[in-house]
């Protein structure tokens, strides 16, 4: 009853928001727009939300160990607010675990071990077991029957969509859980670990952070930062991966790469292309 | 995302639970079936298999072996409907309704001419040339709907579905593509990767020849004159008021035609298209000219 309540509550709020401040631009870049101090990035995605309304998030800084609020910042809800579907996030990990794992894992059989060529004794006579070779799977010391064998691959591809849906409930699960949090930039005042540290600390992100920016190339500050702390750690929006972000307690993203990542995968969501739908092949590439 | 708010429910539920990690997730409950070798009453004894004999050692007869007898599919007489078949054309449909489907959704343009190209591209046709497929036959489900006005190239088409685009003030050709142009049409970006010179069209074989230069068919290779006048007849027999096409405001579009050499829209054999630096490398030796000649 008192959910209820409170959900009545926040879409009335939500809805007085909408009314005074939010209009969609129709124009590809975000606008923005500042009243009482405060900005609100307005999207002009390519595909609107139809049944569920936007997120919204603050937009912070890291340049001062205090929070500060930059503005608001919207989040599309086919990527951020979909369907946390746990089963599939535990497929994605699965298949990350799998699809780079070499079972190195070797056993000899019978024929490997050394020795055991000559029988042990003669077939008939003595009262005792027959045998042929000392090294047979029965005796101690010999070959392994069905044992493992080295360099088998466990490589698999998980279906196109799978990994989409993957990407888009981890970050749901991630947002709905307060673990997303967007940054304007990764611009630092200094590059020591121990500032990043206590910011970290005062705001109350898990210990291990994932940070990631829309390219490969960060700020000098942050990279030395970050070089020494084992757990907290920069990708770029290509390596984005479910793995990576269920290691991490807290999910960074900056501004750029929550565009990236929404417009990559809303333009997956939305293709058309009969490519990705179809089995992976092993000589597709 | 239904009226029942699955979404946003699952997600506030979430707020109030433990953090998502690698350590307690799992996979739905009972969509991993392992088999397992049942003992006793869970399926053991002989597993099904039976008791002696081939049964139990699974070793089955071959296929159509009726232990001795005259076997079924030797004793009927032969008669060869399919002999060769492997080798001959094929055609995969698509049908006129899909084709309309196909406008409506805004997937191909029709304000420019329509091949087989665009069709794949817009992925509502897809077709192996390595299977002998060798284009679209345009079959006639939904000639009654149609209503598009369009320049479409497809490589078979029957009667009504000539009446049924012509109709509509619409043109259509017939056109004959050997399997190597296939496949550059079914992926031009693949073969301009490779960085060769755009081929020529071959021409029919000999035993396609009669359809495509057949102006009832609209071929490509028959007497423009000849066409109009099938149009004219179509018409008549249809029972329908001929577009007049010089008339037409895109009289232009609707009497673009390739070159019975040519194999895309606006790209003559002998050019190479460059990707990278974005430009048409077009061939200057003589030699190159006149064996490029269309």
């Amino acid at each position: 009853m008192t959910s209820l309540l409170v959900n009545s509550f926040k879409k009335l709020c939500l809805t007085s928001i909408s009314r005074s401040t939010r209009v969609y631009s129709t124009g590809n870049s975000p606008t923005v727009h500042v009243s009482h101090n405060l900005s609100v990035v307005q999207k002009g995605w390519k595909i609107l939300p139809q049944y569920t309304k936007p997120r919204e998030v603050w937009i912070e800084n890291l340049d001062t160990i205090d929070e500060n609020k930059l503005g608001l910042f919207q989040l599309h809800p086919l990527v951020f607010a979909a369907s946390p579907r746990i089963d599939i996030i535990h497929r994605n990990v699965i298949w990350q675990r799998k699809v780079r794992w070499v079972s190195w894992a070797h056993t000899k059989t019978r024929a490997e071990v050394r020795g055991g060529g000559r029988k042990p004794w003669p077939q008939k006579g003595l009262g005792r077991a027959r045998h042929g070779s000392i090294r047979s799977p029965l005796w101690r010391g010999g070959g392994i029957a069905h044992g493992p064998r080295s360099g088998k691959t466990h490589f698999f591809m998980l279906p196109f969509h799978v990994r989409i849906h993957g990407l888009t409930s981890t970050l749901s699960a991630k947002l709905a859980q307060d673990d997303l949090h967007i940054v304007k930039d990764l611009e630092l005042p200094t590059n020591e670990p121990e500032y990043l540290l206590d910011l970290i600390e005062k705001r109350n992100w898990g210990p291990s952070v994932l940070i990631v920016d829309e390219n490969d190339v960060v700020p000098r500050n942050i990279a030395v930062a970050t070089d020494s702390i084992q757990h907290i750690n920069i990708m770029p929006v290509y390596g984005l991966n479910v793995y990576s972000m269920l290691k991490h307690d807290t999910l960074i993203l900056t501004l750029s790469a929550a565009e990236r990542i929404e417009e990559r995968i809303l333009n997956h969501l939305h293709s058309i292309d009969s490519n990705k739908s179809t089995a992976f092949k092993l000589d597709q590439v | 995302m239904g009226s029942r708010q699955i979404a946003e429910k699952s997600l506030s539920i979430l707020r109030s639970l433990p953090r998502i990690s690698l350590g307690n997730i799992r996979d739905n409950p009972g969509s991993k079936i392992t088999q397992k070798r049942g003992r006793g009453q869970h399926g053991g004894d002989k597993h099904g298999a039976g008791n002696k004999g081939g049964g139990q050692r699974q070793n089955y007869m071959r296929l159509g072996y009726e232990t001795g007898n005259n076997p079924f599919y030797l004793r009927v007489p032969h008669e060869n409907y399919y002999k060769g078949h492997h080798h001959r054309r094929q055609y995969p449909p698509l049908s006129l309704k899909e084709l309309q489907l196909t406008i409506d959704k805004n997937r191909v343009d029709i304000t420019k001419p329509i091949d087989i190209a665009s069709l794949v591209r817009s992925g509502v046709y897809n077709f192996n040339p390595d299977q002998k497929h060798y284009g679209i036959n345009l079959t006639d489900e939904g000639a009654d709907i149609f209503q598009a006005k369009l320049n479409i190239e497809v490589q078979w088409a029957s009667e009504e579905v000539i009446a049924a685009i012509e109709k509509n003030g619409g043109v259509i050709t017939t056109a004959y593509y050997d399997p190597h142009s296939l496949f550059l049409l079914k992926n031009p970006k693949k073969f301009f990767e490779t960085g060769q010179a755009i081929p020529r069209r071959m021409i029919p074989p000999s035993d396609a020849i009669e359809y495509y230069t057949n102006p009832e068919t609209r071929g490509y290779l028959a007497d423009p004159e000849q066409i109009s006048q099938a149009r004219l007849k179509l018409a008549q027999k249809y029972g329908y008021q001929l577009n007049n096409i010089q008339n037409d405001s895109i009289y232009n579009m609707l009497c673009e035609r390739k070159d019975p050499r040519q194999i895309f829209f606006g790209l003559e054999p002998g050019w190479v298209i460059n990707l990278k630096d974005e430009c048409i490398l077009k061939p200057k030796d003589e030699k190159l000219l006149s064996f490029y000649a269309i």
